[in-house]
């Protein structure tokens, strides 16, 4: 028993994060249209800079701010300077441009600090015995820090979406941007701060992630995260936000016991079991378990 | 605004409202209008698409304050809500449901109220009473008419319908293939024989 929650609240922990990242990938589709192959690059990308800053002794809670700056600045101006050029040619341009930047962020990474492995301090307490134990499984510190995290996130997320006018405006830019623009929306503004939104959630899985994580820091980090973190996007259909979140989870779960209880899977072949869940749920579902089939009387 | 299928009815519209570039200058009040869309709304000019592009996903109270975007006052815009929700009933009614499923004319009634929210000189509509069925066409163009009157909205309005098109202005222009072919008062329009034959087809 005490194996199947450890195996739960570690899922579950994963899960916050491909949720995260799938939030930030979510936001930038249903603004623009792009699945952002560049996400999880970028969310490394701003994670060194974090991780940099706190080799400058500054403090981590800094460091993570200044983080979460930066991506939402990256973001702002890659939609800008990069993808808005391109966007009024074709679809298809902006996803070459999306994967030219997910190979030019990492190398600029690895140009700017290196390719070994870099700790990563966490944020939350997360020594041998920080834990709370729970029917005999120990829920450390820095899991309670990231489900803590996801969940002020869907709060500001729903507060920003409902009961502010940028939020309105970003709602009704994904809806239709030649209607929003009518109305009056500034949609290139909109779009600027979706994209620079999803940069700062991207920052946030990342700098959380990375202490957890397995390999740490390094150039190939943020890579098996945002394969997973774009199952679950799929898997809600890629324009829900509650659906990115419950892929997310899911994917999380699902992984930690497949790799726990079938022996086979193992550790090496969990990208591919995420990778299996996407092609499953695009047989299944094409619009994802969430996605709006749009509800229309004409 | 009258004229037949490919004479430039929409693409007037379109270019007035910022939707496409143009040369030449289009001007409000002797003075030019801006060429973004945005902009557009800003300096008093909204217009009501053809095919209403109400946002389906949001729901009737959402779209007005969407409509509301180039305003700041924010009593102002709560004060406009609750007027186009009595003026247009059915909007106060369905204030919560989300305009997607809204009928075809209830759309229209919610297009022409965001236009509305953000309180323009000149009101653009095209051709409003596409699809709509007769009695809804007769009680949009009504609603339309009190506003003009009460309000002073100036309304350039695309039209298949001569008659009712007719019924409802003040001034006429005939458009054809991206000119103005004839311009007068519908009295003019319905006594000149050769434009009526022409292009009025009766």
């Amino acid at each position: 028993m005490d194996l199947f929650l450890e195996r739960l609240i570690s899922g579950l922990t994963n899960g916050s994060i491909y949720a995260l990242l799938a939030l930030a990938l979510v936001v930038v589709f249903r603004g623009t249209g792009t699945l952002n192959f560049a996400q999880g690059e970028l969310a490394l990308f701003t994670t060194f800079v974090a991780w940099w800053l706190t080799t400058q002794s500054l403090p981590i809670w800094f460091a993570i701010a200044a983080a979460l700056g930066v991506g939402f600045i990256m973001g702002a101006l890659i939609e800008r300077l990069l993808i808005r050029p391109v966007a009024k040619r074709n679809d298809m341009a902006v996803l070459i441009v999306a994967l030219g930047l997910f190979t030019g962020l990492n190398s600029l990474a690895g140009l700017l600090w290196g390719s070994e492995t870099k700790i990563m301090p966490s944020p939350f307490p997360n020594g041998e015995s920080d834990f709370i134990s729970i029917g005999g499984a120990r829920l450390y510190g820095d899991a309670l820090g990231v489900w803590g995290a996801l969940i002020g996130l869907m709060g500001l997320m729903t507060l920003l979406f409902r009961f502010t006018k940028v939020g309105l405006h970003m709602r009704a830019v994904a809806d239709n941007a030649t209607s929003a623009t009518l109305a009056g929306v500034r949609t290139s503004r909109i779009l600027a701060i979706g994209w620079g939104l999803s940069g700062a959630i991207g920052a946030l899985a990342g700098v959380l992630v990375t202490p957890l994580a397995p390999q740490q820091l390094s150039l190939t980090t943020m890579f098996s995260i945002f394969i997973a973190a774009s199952a679950a996007a799929l898997f809600g259909g890629l324009d829900s936000l509650v659906g990115a979140v419950v892929g997310g989870l899911v994917i999380g779960v699902l992984e930690a016991m497949l790799t726990g209880y079938v022996s086979v899977i193992g550790g090496s072949l969990q990208q591919t079991s995420a990778l299996l869940i996407i092609v499953v749920i695009l047989f299944a579902k094409p619009t994802g378990l969430f996605g709006t089939t749009k509800l229309v009387r004409v | 605004m009258l004229g037949a299928n490919g004479a430039g009815k929409t693409t007037t519209m379109q270019a007035i409202a910022g939707l496409m570039s143009w040369r030449g200058s289009i001007e409000l009040d002797g003075r030019p209008l801006p060429r973004r869309p945005e902009q557009v709304v800003r300096s008093g000019v909204s217009l009501v698409p053809q095919g209403r592009g109400t946002l389906g996903a949001l729901t009737v109270l959402e779209n007005l304050r969407v409509g509301a975007a180039v305003r700041t006052d924010a009593a102002g815009v709560s004060a406009d809500i609750d007027r186009w929700c009595e003026v247009f009933p059915v909007l106060g009614r369905r204030s919560r449901q989300t305009a997607g499923t809204l009928s075809g004319g209830e759309q229209q009634m919610l297009a022409v109220a965001r236009a509305l929210m953000s309180r323009p000189r000149l009101l653009l509509c095209d051709e409003p009473s596409l699809g709509l069925a007769p009695i809804v066409v007769q009680e949009l163009f009504a609603t339309l008419a009190r506003i003009n009157e009460t309000d002073g909205t100036a309304m350039l309005i695309v039209e298949q319908n001569a008659e009712l098109a007719m019924d409802l202005a003040s001034t006429v222009y005939l458009l054809d293939v991206g000119t103005i072919a004839a311009s007068g008062t519908p009295a003019d329009f319905r006594a000149d024989d050769a434009v009526r034959t022409a292009y009025l087809g009766y």
